[in-house]
């Protein structure tokens, strides 16, 4: 069995996870800053609080699927996105870090709740940014990362950042449009309108300018043009969809719409660089660790995932449909 | 000390995760003694136990929040600090703590959103259920850090080929020679932590005269748990000792303060030295006689080992292990003083009303995360000069990241890390000052915690959860 594919696999599958899942919490997170009613961002915040914490665990989750599965892998893109990743995690941080203390007194909430919204903001950029300087190409010399801790600034990744930026703002748009009722559910109508667009507008772009930035990106249309195409097309499906649903009476239309959409940007973004893990620079068979280490890896991935999906969605389960206005206590 | 890339990644990584450790420490304390409360007050109904499950509920989320974020930052740090020791020693600690993410910090996560907001949706029993998984999660996670630890300790069931290291053994890796005494003596730690924290809180309030009920049940609980807790921890320390003393001799000679390959006898026991590395003396030594040959060799005369027996490049910096140690051990002595102490009032009925001794559980309430950080500063600086004892010098395993950056990202670190600390601790003693009966000031706080476990006392709640 091809052990070092399954392993890229399930590193796949957790990043995929945590993009669906973080991003809609960060897009609620980053929306809290347009929203001025204090009592409507309560809302907000309500409907991500009981299952935010295990929607970031995928976050780790891949991270250290990449240090067991692809240690080589880790140690070159760590100290390659350094700057993007420390910005990120402290970011992360600081939202997290107002989940819990924004309760704790109403006086100051209202700066929690701009911590929390930059915070948001700012850890998806560096996702993007990291996206974006991960597809631009990594300098590697040797086993190790040779260049600059600053490449990914330049005008490819930001772009990508705010592909990511809206992307997530479009999947926490239709979270709340699921999870919340009234006020905060026009507010959700009115963000999908402009924020659907700028991400389109965005993603275009970008999937334009990777053609220019990296040549291995035509090469990869020119081999896999059907599937590419098949993929695009049905983005472009979803999204319209999505377009369509937006104040129309399902409420769980909008999201599947957008989960599917991202998702198979994900999914065209795999084809694109498989069966590197490190686009175009290297393999994932030659940055593998040795066979043991995957069998570990692996059989923790096949037996305690499904039994950590399920209770994951049992959390989901228990706090399902409509987020209580006034809190879940009340 | 000069300010290199590999000096500033390792003040950066002691930096984030002496940090970190405060959390878990006090997470993994409170999280198996909210399960004991919970336990308690399903059993016996009593409100005064559902009342202090409430009020330290609202602690052990914020400490465990804080601890999240910071240990999302520890996984990655491995790579942004340590990428050749990512590169070598990851196909190793990687499957790990991956098996950490999905045993326990997916339970955790998974249980903490029930626990927390989730009472009115799924009732007393599964709420119990909850709190039980998330105080599992907390142990499992705690095993497999410390396995990961251990094994950059101990290594074991490994071979290296062509530079990189490969697994021969998983269960020789897993349990390896330090794993199973090391587990129970941080265990031990934080359960100590918590109960030292309730402890001093219940002083705090018998001393003010306010919340007697759950200020007794508090100080009773606490001593209780911490009088048969440090009587196993200092068993257990004993039996880690000279483990130690057999896989990682410099690290006990550098505790011990010693520098001559024999020391004097009868060796003095130290408390306050001041080292000279580089010419392998000290500079000031002040002990205790005789103590030292009694304790460390259980003879009048004995000799100890002194640092001089450990090659200079293999050395690692007296100062920080002698001293991490000395604060573990020294906290270790209070507080089985204090634990003494309040076995002899508990039989003579002065537990709740002698002041000296409710006074000394107020200053001793933060003492286990005191000494946790001491033990830790005696396990990782002793380790030096390696990461992996004995198979990869710190010094080789840093990143490619330029000084700078690593200065300039240290900083935003302390910022960001001191901006949590405080609001972390004003909450805190917010919430104590307030007590457990504090009225609602904040009804509408959307993630209330208090809210809601006051409602379960609510005559509503009662028949909404058919009781």
């Amino acid at each position: 069995m091809d052990l070092p594919l399954l392993s890229a696999v399930f590193a796949a599958f957790s990043i995929t996870m945590y993009v669906l899942l973080d991003g809609f919490d960060l897009g609620v997170g980053a929306l809290l800053l347009l929203q001025p009613h204090e009592a409507a961002r309560n809302h907000m915040v309500d409907s991500i609080a009981p299952t935010w914490d295990g929607n970031e665990t995928w976050l780790i989750m891949t991270g250290v699927t990449l240090l067991a599965g692809f240690p080589l892998a880790y140690s070159i893109l760590m100290p390659a996105f350094y700057v993007p990743l420390i910005v990120m995690l402290l970011a992360l941080g600081l939202r997290g870090a107002s989940f819990e203390f924004r309760p704790q007194g109403q006086r100051n909430r209202p700066s929690w709740d701009a911590v929390f919204s930059i915070g948001s903001i700012v850890a998806a950029c560096m996702q993007g940014l990291i996206l974006g300087g991960v597809i631009q190409g990594v300098t590697i010399r040797g086993d190790a990362f040779g260049g600059s801790v600053f490449d990914c600034l330049r005008p490819f990744p930001i772009l990508c950042a705010g592909s990511v930026l809206f992307g997530y703002i479009v999947l926490g748009g239709c979270w709340l449009y699921l999870k919340t009722t009234e006020e905060s559910r026009h507010f959700a109508e009115r963000t999908l309108w402009f924020a659907l667009p700028a991400f389109l507008m965005l993603f275009v772009s970008a999937c334009l300018t990777a053609a220019f930035t990296q040549p291995e990106v035509r090469a990869a249309w020119k081999t896999h043009t059907v599937s590419l195409a098949t993929i695009v097309g049905m983005m472009a499906l979803a999204a319209i969809v999505l377009f369509a649903s937006i104040g129309k009476r399902s409420e769980l239309r909008p999201l599947v719409a957008a989960v599917s959409m991202v998702g198979l940007g994900i999914a065209g973004l795999a084809v694109l660089i498989f069966p590197d893990i490190i686009p175009f620079r290297l393999s994932l068979w030659k940055a593998s660790a040795s066979r043991l280490s995957h069998v570990f890896l692996l059989s923790g991935a096949v037996f305690v995932t499904p039994l950590v999906l399920a209770y994951s969605a049992f959390a989901y389960w228990v706090f399902r449909g409509k987020t209580p206005v006034k809190g879940w206590e009340a | 000390m000069n300010l290199d890339a590999a000096m500033l990644a390792r003040v950066q990584f002691a930096f984030t995760v002496s940090f970190h450790i405060i959390f878990p420490t006090t997470s993994i304390g409170l999280a198996m003694f909210l399960t004991v409360v919970e336990g308690l007050w399903l059993k016996t109904r009593n409100p005064v136990y559902l009342q202090i499950y409430r009020f330290w509920l609202g602690i052990f989320a914020m400490a465990f929040g804080v601890g999240v974020v910071t240990g999302i930052v520890l996984s990655f740090e491995f790579g942004l600090g340590f990428a050749h020791f990512a590169q070598i020693a990851g196909p190793v600690i990687g499957p790990m703590i991956a098996l950490e993410v999905l045993t326990s910090f997916f339970l955790e996560a998974g249980f903490l959103g029930i626990m927390l907001y989730g009472l009115r949706r799924v009732g007393p029993k599964l709420h119990f259920f909850a709190t039980c998984m998330v105080a599992l999660g907390t142990l499992l996670s705690a095993s497999w850090i410390l396995s990961a630890n251990s094994w950059m300790q101990t290594p074991d069931g490994v071979a290296m080929q062509n530079g990189r290291l490969v697994v021969t053994d998983w269960l020789k890796v897993i349990v390896n020679p330090s794993w199973l005494y090391r587990l129970p003596h941080m265990l031990t730690a934080a359960y100590l932590t918590a109960s030292f924290l309730v402890a001093g809180v219940g002083a705090f309030y018998l001393l003010r005269r306010k919340h007697t009920l759950f200020a007794r049940k508090s100080v009773s609980i606490g001593m209780a748990c911490a009088a048969i807790l440090i009587a196993g921890q200092v068993f257990i320390g004993d039996i880690l000792y000279s483990t130690m003393l057999k896989h990682q001799p410099s690290k006990m000679q550098a505790a011990e303060g010693f520098w001559e390959r024999q020391s004097q006898s009868p060796a003095p026991y130290y408390w306050v030295i001041i080292p000279d590395q580089a010419h392998q003396r000290n500079r000031v030594a002040l002990g205790i006689p005789y103590l030292g040959s009694i304790w460390l060799t259980h003879s009048l005369h004995g000799r100890v080992e002194g640092l001089k027996s450990t090659p200079h490049d293999r050395q690692p910096a007296m100062g920080m292990v002698f001293y991490g140690f000395r604060i573990m051990y020294g906290i270790a002595i209070l507080m089985f003083a204090v634990a003494v102490a309040s076995l002899w009032l508990r039989w003579h009925g002065g537990l709740f009303t002698t002041r000296w001794f409710l006074r000394s559980l107020v200053i001793m309430a933060p003492s286990g995360i005191v000494a946790t950080l001491g033990g830790w500063y005696l396990a990782e600086t002793g380790r030096q000069p390696w990461v992996i004892f004995g198979l990869l010098r710190t010094v080789d395993a840093v990143s490619p990241v330029p000084a700078g950056t690593l200065l300039s990202t240290l900083i935003a670190f302390i910022f960001v890390y001191a901006f949590f600390m405080t609001a972390f601790l004003i909450f805190v003693f917010r919430m104590i000052r307030r007590g457990p009966e504090a009225a609602p000031d904040h009804a509408e706080a959307s993630a209330s915690l208090k809210n809601a476990l006051r409602l379960l006392e609510s005559p509503t709640a009662n028949v909404a959860l058919g009781r």
